[in-house]
């Protein structure tokens, strides 16, 4: 007997939710699957998993796209259908392994909520009613706009050809550069902002300021890790995540883990100190002030690679960040201050782990900087168990004929930064000041692509306003998201397992390049991105050339009197031909990447195993039946840099910008929570990872929910008890979620993780399941870049 | 002909259940809470913040123990339950009653009902995917970030396993029953 149970039925039977969403969506629902009935649908499997068969499969090289860490792996395709995801050995980097969402990226490219067709808004912005049409006619209402919404030209007509009127932004990954290319360099725009400055711009800012570099910690053959507020069991890096915890639990690396909650990493600790939100930095100082009172450095490289040591040491020593001081500020006793220090110095191979993760509060930049200069006072750097630079294999940079346009205006959002990017600016600042109507010309349009600032960009009500205030909003994604419901046109996209992408190289220790191949076909209507962004180029190219003719005094002057093959070819020339970057096809630009720089036989193994380095076929060794070895020992980056080596303690520069020069504590920085209020703190778990993934079935299954934490005393006073509802409020809005009452909190702190609460009707799963942090986290941004900071908003809870 | 068994680095684990996804992505395994084949075991620490016990909370990973002496194998009346020629436990779909005495007589909880075969179902070691098609890794040892698992055969002196049994100290989930698993954890 079979019983079989579709994608759809499924959804009916067992999330509650989905009777909400349907009912939502009215009777024509043109996001909804075809495969509604329980007919088959070719290249769609008829069940939610498939057992995989014992009969003929093809394996195709893939590159995960469910976070940002890019693992390798082999997708199994049984007659058009791919069954299963493997992992890749051959990739240095994520070491033979696909974690929980990496495994069940199957479940989102058969997302029954997938966008399958282009489709134009019919209705309100917000409201659902939208209309399938075919491409042509989606890329026609992107030019010229339809009755419920103006097209790009007017816009540009209308502005006179100012393209910094548009504003775009995009999400992480190997399609990234693509739209930056099209919109910043070839249609024109300066105004881009993407997940860096709500994410780790700080982070990255401030060790490369210090070390040149972020580098990589070589945790399997480091012999001690402090790691503060990454928490790497449950926010997994590759292949950090991979090393780490092979050797913790008194298993050759000693591990001190500082975070406000007892995490999974925590579990993993030999010592877990829970560090008030937002010290840090008091602790690293605490730390190096014990280092320099007791001379513990490694004077010898201190000398040869630390400038301003001297001048460092005279700033923490005046200050008198004495671990009794830091003990305070922190929750961190003097004793394991100490401790922890001495330790450190002691160790052969200690590591204060850089910690890739959001801007959690305003003195960011200074910590990183702070950690960095201690990571350097034990000399384990650009060595074998430390800090490694490595290297990078080099990959031909593409040249694109960029236009000038002399009507466009630079960006707005650096005002009052100390500095801020040119490049990616502030996500906070861009939308502030535009809702303000503080900018210095108006921003009309948003294009977007596989971003969701709804739920990323902190006060999701502003998002919401922002995306309003637009004339017109285009959006290149997979799942309609709940910033998705704000666009005008919708083009969807093919998801990573349909694709072939741009080849990437991966770097530092044991340097690599990796391909993602198509598995299969992109499903319905859906097109590869670069495949959108060259038919768009095509569609927008004219019209907007002849734009910038009506206006552009500077082309207007060069071009005078041209005839009209003179003019075709100066509009060539001159890269005003926005189509001309896609003329080949991602694997022709691929091949041609590879052959010239490494060979016919690299691109041939790069096909084969999805993997290529120098010397792959004899290098890499099965060392037992899980483990590879990728490079020989005496072959791995472990010492690139030599006296060129140099950690930066003492910025002068910076001053001028009005930030410190050397890591400074001030008052403001302390941890303060008005009396019967609460910290919030947010933060991942390894079965998600952003909104992106809160609609994949099989990672919904393992975590139905996210909760609130609260510490279970304050919890009991409160008579709040497992699963009741209860309203967090702060001063930007309000949410509610179930809470989880425990121990593995402060009293004055709570925790709810990121991605969920989606608005969106159509993503079945997703839609009104948790609470969403975006619409509590207060807008406020650190000084240095103008990056959001996450955890600096204090709020009120009461059971509902 | 070979004596399947899998030794667990257990310390490794960090609960990011990728096993379970990549056991019922490939095994097709029904979605569910409690329709699973393997999972992660664990406690909440013991003691009030800041001062939790971090011993206490240390993860399980677990599935299907494959015993020697097998009580599931016991007791099932239609001998669906069977040893097959790896020894490992399976069930066989067209003999399975329903009748749950397998679920009532498993000491480690393994075994579920499969709602569309009717089956109790457990863990197969991948006996009819993967090893089925020569491969020579389970699911759930292939995936592990941490490389937790090593599968192989106990009667091979020279596989991976045996050489990890003999020079690692190793327990097994309630030995005083008797039931003999071929599941190992390492210390």
């Amino acid at each position: 007997m079979k019983v079989e149970i579709s994608r759809r039925r499924f959804l009916q039977g067992s999330v509650a939710m989905s009777i909400v969403g349907a009912s939502a969506v009215s009777a024509t629902n043109i996001f909804a699957s075809e495969h509604d009935s329980k007919k088959h649908v070719v290249g769609i499997p008829d069940t939610i998993t498939t057992k995989t068969s014992t009969g003929k499969a093809e394996e195709v090289p893939f590159l995960c796209a469910i976070c940002v860490n890019k693992c390798a792996g082999f997708a199994r395709v049984e007659d058009g259908i791919i069954t299963k995801l493997d992992p890749n050995p051959y990739f240095p980097k994520s070491r033979n392994m696909l974690c929980a969402r990496g495994n069940a990226g199957i479940q989102t490219l058969y997302d029954p909520d997938r966008l399958k067709y282009p489709l134009v808004r019919i209705g309100e912005r917000g409201d659902g009613k939208y209309k399938r049409v075919s491409w042509e006619e989606a890329y026609n209402a992107i030019l010229n706009g339809t009755d419920k919404f103006k097209g790009i030209l007017q816009i540009l007509d209308e502005e006179k050809d100012n393209r910094s009127t548009i504003g775009y932004c995009n999400g992480e990954g190997l399609s990234k550069e693509g739209f930056e290319v099209l919109m910043g360099e070839k249609i024109g725009t300066p105004n881009y902002v993407d997940e860096i400055s709500i994410c780790l711009e700080t982070v990255l800012g401030g060790f490369f300021s210090t070390w040149g570099t972020y580098g990589e910690a070589d945790l399997n053959n480091a012999d001690y890790l402090v790691i503060a507020g990454a928490n790497r069991a449950e926010a997994i890096i590759t292949p950090d995540t991979l090393d780490l915890f092979k050797r913790s639990k008194g298993r050759g690396l000693k591990t001190i883990v500082l975070d406000p909650r007892f995490t999974n990493t925590a579990i993993k600790a030999d010592r877990w100190l829970a560090v008030n939100p937002g010290t840090d930095l008091a602790f690293v100082l605490a730390m190096t002030y014990v280092v320099f009172k007791e001379e513990l450095y490694n004077k010898e490289f201190a000398k040869k690679h630390m400038e301003g040591i001297e001048e460092y040491k005279q700033h923490i020593l005046s200050h008198n960040y004495t671990p009794e001081w830091a003990e305070k500020l922190t929750n961190i006793s003097a004793k394991n201050i100490y401790k922890t220090a001495r330790e450190f110095m002691a160790a052969r191979s200690p590591i204060y782990y850089q910690g890739r993760r959001s801007v959690f509060s305003n003195n960011d930049f200074q910590l990183r900087r702070a950690m960095a200069i201690f990571q350097g006072l034990s000399g384990n750097m650009d060595k074998k168990g430390g800090i490694i630079y490595g290297e990078k294999l080099p990959l031909p940079k593409e040249d694109i004929n960029a236009p000038i346009y002399g009507q466009a205006l630079s960006r707005f959002d650096g005002k009052g930064i100390a500095i801020p990017s040119q490049k990616t600016g502030s996500w906070i600042q861009f939308r502030n000041m535009i809702l303000e109507g503080t900018t210095p010309y108006p921003v009309r349009a948003m294009f977007m692509r596989k971003h969701n600032p709804m739920a990323g960009v902190p006060n999701t009500k502003k998002t919401e306003a922002f995306l309003k205030k637009m004339d017109l909003n285009v959006m290149i994604d997979i799942l309609p998201s709940d910033t998705t419901m704000f666009c005008d046109v919708i083009l969807p996209e093919a998801s990573y397992l349909e694709r072939t992408s741009p080849v990437a190289s991966y770097g530092a220790l044991e340097p690599a390049i990796v391909l993602r191949k198509a598995a299969v076909k992109p499903l319905y209507e859906t097109k590869v991105p670069e495949q959108i962004y060259k038919e768009l180029a095509e569609k927008l190219s004219k019209p907007l050339w002849e734009n910038t003719l009506k206006y552009d005094e500077d082309v207007q002057d060069d071009t005078e009197g041209m005839s009209k093959k003179e003019l075709a070819e100066y509009y060539k020339e001159n890269g005003y031909d926005l189509a001309e970057p896609w003329e080949k096809s991602v694997t022709e630009q691929n091949e041609e990447k590879i052959v010239s720089t490494y060979g016919e036989k690299a691109w041939e193994i790069l096909n084969e195993r999805g993997v290529y380095y120098p010397h792959i076929e004899e290098y890499h060794k099965q060392i037992n039946i899980n483990e590879s070895e990728y490079y020989p020992e005496n072959k791995k980056k472990y010492t690139t840099q030599g006296d060129k080596l140099k950690v930066k303690c003492n910025l002068t520069n910076l001053t001028k910008k009005g930030v410190d020069a050397m890591p400074t504590w001030s008052d403001d920085m302390q941890f303060k929570v008005p009396e019967g209020q609460f910290r919030l703190v947010t933060g991942r778990h390894a079965q998600f990872t952003q909104s992106g993934t809160t609609n994949n079935l099989m990672l919904r299954d393992l975590v139905p929910t996210n909760y609130l934490w609260i510490n279970s005393r304050i919890a009991e006073e409160k008579n709040i008890a497992f699963g009741d509802t209860v309203e967090v409020k702060s001063s930007v809005g309000e949410v509610t979620i179930k809470a989880y009452p425990t121990e593995k909190i402060a009293p004055n702190q709570i925790f709810m993780l990121h991605g969920f609460g989606g608005s969106s009707a159509e993503m079945e799963i997703a839609h009104g399941n948790g609470a969403n942090d975006a619409i509590i986290i207060e807008d406020k941004i650190e000084p240095v870049y103008g990056a959001a900071v996450m955890h600096d908003t204090n709020v009120e809870v009461r059971k509902v | 002909m070979a004596r399947y068994g899998m030794a667990l680095d257990y310390k490794n684990c960090i609960n990011c259940k990728a096993c379970e996804v990549a056991c019922k992505e490939e095994n097709g395994v029904e979605l569910g809470a409690e329709k699973h084949r393997i999972w992660v075991g664990g406690n909440n620490p013991e003691g009030q913040w800041p001062l939790l016990d971090i011993a206490s909370a240390a993860f399980l990973p677990s599935q299907c123990q494959q015993c020697d002496e097998a009580p599931c194998e016991e007791v099932c009346p239609t001998h669906a339950t069977y040893y097959d020629e790896n020894g490992v436990v399976r069930v066989d779909a067209d003999k399975c009653i329903l009748c749950s005495y397998c679920m009532n007589a498993c000491p480690y909880d393994a075994r579920y009902v499969d709602d569309r075969t009717m089956t109790v179902d457990k863990c197969t070691f991948c006996s009819d995917t993967r090893l089925a098609r020569g491969e020579t890794t389970t699911a759930c040892q292939n995936t592990c970030p941490t490389k937790v698992r090593t599968f192989g055969d106990l009667d091979d002196p020279n596989s991976e396993i045996s050489e990890l049994l003999r020079t690692r100290e190793h327990f097994s989930l309630k030995s005083h029953l008797g039931t003999n698993p071929k599941l190992f954890y390492l210390t």
